[in-house]
């Protein structure tokens, strides 16, 4: 249930944003989930609901957009999206959820097997944009 | 893009005391067998500690306290693995015993997830082992983590001093709060070569540690309950000493 420390990372930046511009209602902001790290929604949802109680802002204003991971090889500059890499087995899988650059651990490049690569989107969460009322 | 993890790191950090990175400029001067004599008997005199391996390239702060690793528990976050009163957090308990190839950018943003994810019970001092020279770790620490103070080995070699120094005067420019320099794997006490280096930047030097043959087996064998050989105990808690009551004029350092 880690996914309860990025919940309580994404309401700490919108009430700071909200703080910083004059408290003014908070209108909707986006959250793009990273597919690499596996976030199981539901409990991302659930930790920002439980979170969220005697907040400025309610759960409806959240709205969430997978991103998905591709990545670049230094060494042979071939690209490859995340489901294209399926040989990660539980184990893996669970230590990039935790902490994705464990998966420069344990991904080589599908093309040369280089392991220098870098991931080019979709690591885990962030906040595209928060939207507050003008007035 | 915003990143949500920079709004939770001092909150993540609030029931830490004192955060002392235990670095050095050069590689094998023993950073992480300080970091670890000191986590070890901090633990042992009774004050909460907490040891972070930032040296995620060359973790082996959990081969030296013989820690077993395992995925953290998960409890709004992750918990540090638990071993008496010392915490323990590690990029090695997802890699285990893999390379851990990063370019610079990933070891940000794996310093920046671990903090923003570990949930930390109250200690007071917690250590963190750096790896070797002045890059994305140093400055990562400057940046996210509130008052550290960096904690510099050095050895009596006249290479290695010579390249501490480049880090000494950095962190002097940048005034860095600096705990002190251990001197270790001293032969001989009759050198003031590395007082002198201190002095120069405004620090003193907490002591020396001995060179010991086998120091890693036997720290491994001191954290499963044998002791450490006098002298080397008797240096170790020495230093030990001098960061806690300097902690505890500045900072309210409490004996545990």
């Amino acid at each position: 249930m880690h996914e309860w420390a990025l919940a309580d990372a994404v309401i700490a930046t919108v009430e700071r944003i909200y703080e910083e511009n004059g408290r003014k209602r908070v209108l909707s902001v986006q959250v793009l989930i990273g597919e690499l790290q596996h976030i199981e929604m539901e409990v991302f949802s659930t930790g920002l609901q439980d979170l969220l109680a005697e907040r400025p802002f309610s759960f409806d204003v959240f709205h969430f957009e997978t991103d998905k991971a591709s990545f670049r090889c230094n060494a042979c500059g071939s690209e490859w999206l995340l489901d294209e890499h399926t040989e990660l087995g539980e184990e893996e899988l669970e230590a990039i959820h935790f902490l994705p650059e464990a998966a420069h651990v344990y991904m080589r490049c599908p093309e040369c097997g280089s392991p220098d690569f870098v991931l080019l989107k979709g690591r885990g969460v962030t906040i595209k944009s928060v939207e507050l009322s003008d007035d | 893009m915003i990143d949500p993890r920079l709004d939770v790191i001092d909150r993540r950090l609030e029931p830490v005391g004192r955060i002392i990175p235990v670095s050095s400029a050069k590689g094998g001067v023993g950073k992480s067998v300080c970091a670890a004599l000191l986590a070890q008997s901090f633990a042992r005199q009774g004050y909460r500690t907490g040891l972070l391996d930032l040296d995620f390239q060359g973790a082996s702060a959990h081969l030296l306290l013989d820690i077993e690793l395992e995925f953290p528990e998960e409890e709004s976050g992750i918990k540090p693995l638990r071993t008496g009163n010392l915490d323990f957090m590690s990029f090695a308990a997802f890699s285990r015993e893999h390379a851990v190839p990063l370019r610079g950018s990933a070891v940000s943003q794996a310093m920046l997830e671990l903090m923003a994810i570990t949930i930390w019970d109250p200690l007071e001092i917690l250590l963190i082992d750096m790896p070797p020279g002045i890059g994305d770790e140093i400055f990562d620490v400057l940046r996210y983590l509130r008052d550290p103070e960096f904690l510099v080995v050095t050895t009596p070699s006249s290479l290695v001093r010579h390249v501490v120094e480049r880090l000494l005067a950095m962190l002097s420019e940048l005034r860095v709060s600096m705990s002190g320099v251990i001197e270790n794997m001293v032969r001989s006490d009759t050198d003031t070569q590395t007082a002198e280096l201190a002095s120069r930047y405004g620090t003193t030097v907490l002591g020396s540690i001995p060179f010991v043959e086998g120091i890693e087996d036997l720290l491994a064998a001191a954290s499963r309950g044998k002791t450490l050989p006098d002298k080397l105990a008797n240096a170790v808690r020495s230093v030990s000493a001098r960061i806690a009551s300097a902690g505890a004029s500045a900072n309210g350092l409490s004996s545990g």
